[in-house]
């Protein structure tokens, strides 16, 4: 079987350990991503994936300023969001979504725009009250970022000041539906 | 061994709010420790200069959202020092009321971060569900969860809910009662215990000379607390205690608060029986004098005080805000060093802080 | 006066109480003390109200002024240091607070529209440092001998001292 890396399988097992290495990386990437086998195993799994993916969101536990208390609110028994899967994490390695609750400064920025690129794909960007969709009541400061969508893109925008918890548990339910929407296999992206 | 610096923060589920403390490790003991804030500077002091007197009302909520009662009733009172107000009695009474209901919520939600951080989860569930019991009184009070837009210059914006008295008796047998469990709950646990103990001594001279304030300067000896020393609306009426305790460790820090619960109960009920009937507001003028205004009241966190610098306009001049955590902050290091990485979190969380005030 | 439980610097405590009932107010008796101790530097001591009293004080004799206030006087704690600008000139306004006679003394020192510094107080009460690094961050004033004087609360390469009344946002 030849395939981009331009050798065959029989050349393969005479390889030295890093070279086989590439060799699976490009044979698998090119299975799962560009042939028909990988799209056929899109079709029959993409409901799957798509109906686990939205029953298990894991927000970073990231809290910045007085939605954040809303947030942690959001997790108590009252108003219970783990009844929905949504758990927060701390490690941003291992989260889908990315809950930007408070006013951006300046000096916060480049740290946000590094906390959203070491997120795994896919991923999400929820903005939650005022301060995170315009600059809230600081809109007009001199250290304040108006609005997290001048630098991150931003999926679902939850108004409020503070956002009450069950807003965000409704944005939340917002976000479900519109992943269940996305009709995109999860492997090759088709 | 080699000594290396680690970065704690910003992205921290212990740090309440964002801020950076790089501590300079030993292996595990801890050797230095240098704070940075400044990641959630909104520049406050600044838009406050731009706005009248009234419409900075809702700013000083969002200083600290954990207790932002007590922050819109420090400027109010400011301002009326600045241009001389009398506040009426029964306005006062209210203040003292949703003050300490504050009070309370404040210190609930510390337990549960507090809890929760040390891996008790379930102190954390117990104290949000009784958060809501106070929360939801002050929501029929002012009308908001969180940032509350309630007090007013020369008094409150509106009187007290109907039903509002036996609601808040209901609830504060109901919260006397879960206090005497949390007590239980927390000092039978062994692991609490002996993550509390004997951490993070601080002792009172140095307490008084770093500007520490509040309950962790009542955890290490030194009795100050300005309801009882400065009075301050109606609380020579009530009758309460201050709370201290000598040892100035995180149990201290912690044991101080439960009993800053219990007395703030007694005052609420004081306050609701000897309430008195009249108006709840004078009109302010709109105008400030020329001329500078001080005001000092104890937060949950500490004292905290306001300078305002007023010229004759509707707008402040210049307004001061000095909040009891940025010194707090800033003697990290003398508390934190000689003890392991992993208390950390025990003592930085038990010196309840609240960074959107630190970095206004 | 004193009551048991209050914090033990014993030794400024019983000099500053022993006195207070020859001197029935302790507002007059720290002014009067202030006034003699630094005839030039300290002028306008007056009390505002039962509890806070205010006086002017030269930048030069600053720091002496409050050594002295901490040392003999009592007052262990600094509440808060405001940067203001005016016209033609900048205050620094110094808000210390003493536990023993639960008084504040409100120290105004002004200095020069072009020349923005003062002698810092860190080494004095501890409380003060970061203080001053704000004050220094926001408006510009420079505090000499101060450990580390460096930006706090604004990214490290800002230009600019935000609440000047000349920056416009």
């Amino acid at each position: 079987m030849k395939d981009k890396g331009g050798a065959t399988a029989g050349q393969a097992l005479m390889f030295r350990s890093k070279d086989f290495l590439k060799w699976s990386d490009e044979t698998m990437e090119y299975l799962l991503r560009k042939s028909p086998v990988g799209a056929g195993i899109d079709l029959v799994t993409k409901d799957f994936f798509n109906w686990a993916t939205r029953n298990s969101l894991y927000f970073l536990h990231f809290g910045i300023m007085c939605c954040a208390l809303e947030m942690a609110v959001a997790s108590a028994p009252r108003f219970d969001q783990q009844r929905f899967g949504i758990i927060p994490r701390s490690s941003p390695r291992q989260c889908d979504i990315l809950l930007v609750n408070g006013p951006v400064s300046k000096k916060l920025k480049p740290a946000l725009r590094r906390l959203y690129d070491q997120m795994p794909e896919p991923k999400w960007v929820v903005a939650m009250g005022e301060c995170a969709i315009s600059g809230g009541p600081f809109y007009n400061s001199y250290s304040v970022v108006p609005g997290v969508d001048q630098f991150i893109p931003v999926d679902v925008y939850i108004p409020g000041c503070p956002a009450r918890p069950e807003a965000l548990i409704d944005g939340f339910l917002k976000l479900q539906k519109m992943i269940k929407e996305n009709k995109k296999g999860l492997l090759t992206g088709r | 061994m080699a000594e290396m610096w680690i970065n704690m923060g910003p992205q921290h589920p212990m740090t309440h709010g964002l801020w950076n403390l790089r501590v300079k490790v030993d292996g595990e003991t801890i050797v230095d420790a240098v704070p940075e804030v400044g990641y959630l500077h909104r520049g406050i002091e600044k838009l406050c200069e731009g706005k009248t007197y009234t419409q900075v009302i809702p700013i000083t909520d969002r200083l600290c959202y954990g207790s932002s009662m007590t922050w819109s009733h420090l400027y109010c009172t400011t301002v009326e020092d600045l241009m001389d107000l009398e506040v009426p009695e029964r306005a006062r009474y209210i203040r003292v009321v949703a003050i300490e209901m504050q009070r309370i919520a404040s210190h609930l939600m510390w337990l549960a971060a507090y809890a929760g951080d040390l891996g008790m989860s379930v102190g954390f569930t117990y104290t949000m569900r009784d958060r809501e019991v106070f929360v939801d009184l002050l929501q029929a009070l002012t009308g908001a969860r969180l940032t509350y837009n309630y007090p007013r210059i020369g008094g409150v914006a509106h009187d007290l809910p109907p039903n509002f008295e036996r609601d808040t008796m209901r609830a504060l047998k109901y919260m006397e009662m879960r206090l005497q469990e949390y007590e239980d709950l927390f000092e039978g646990s062994k692991i609490f215990m002996m993550r509390n103990v004997g951490i993070g001594i601080l002792r009172s001279d140095d307490a008084v000379n770093l500007g520490i304030t509040g309950p962790s300067l009542r955890a290490s000896g030194v009795s100050y607390d300005l309801r009882k020393d400065r009075p301050y609306e109606a609380y020579e009426d009530m009758d309460f205690k201050v709370a201290t305790h000598k040892d100035g460790d995180c149990y201290a820090r912690y044991r101080v608060r439960m009993d800053e619960m219990w007395e703030s109960c007694k005052i609420i009920r004081q306050a609701i029986q000897k309430m008195p009937s009249g108006k709840w507001r004078v009109v302010a003028p709109r105008n400030g004098p020329v001329g500078t205004g001080f005001g000092r009241v104890e937060d949950p966190r500490g004292e905290g005080t306001m300078y305002v610098v007023g010229d004759g306009s509707d707008k402040p001049y210049r307004l001061k805000i000095r909040s009891p955590i940025f010194v707090t902050v800033s003697a990290a290091p003398t508390i934190l060093v000689g003890y392991k990485v992993a208390d950390v979190v025990a003592i930085m969380g038990g010196l309840d802080m609240c960074i959107g005030e630190n970095d206004r | 006066m004193s009551e048991g439980g209050r914090a033990n610097s014993a030794g400024a405590r019983d000099m500053e109480t022993a006195p207070s009932r020859i001197d029935a107010n302790p507002e007059d008796r720290v002014l009067r003390a202030l006034a003699e101790t630094f005839p030039k530097g300290v002028s306008d001591g007056e009390k505002v109200r039962p509890g806070l009293i205010r006086a002017r004080v030269d930048r030069a004799e600053l720091y002496s002024a409050c050594r002295t206030l901490r040392d003999s006087l009592g007052f262990e704690h600094i509440s808060m240091i405001s940067a203001v600008e005016y016209d033609n000139r900048f205050e620094v306004v110094y808000h210390i607070s003493s536990y023993g006679s639960r008084l504040v003394i409100e120290l105004i020192a002004s200095t020069p529209k072009d020349d923005p510094s003062v002698d810092s107080v860190s080494s004095i009460w501890g409380g003060a440092n970061w203080q001053e690094r704000e004050a220094y961050d926001l408006m510009g004033i420079v505090f000499k001998n101060h450990p580390k004087l460096e930006r706090i609360l604004l990214p490290k390469d800002v230009m600019y001292h935000p609440l000047r009344k000349d920056f416009k946002g």
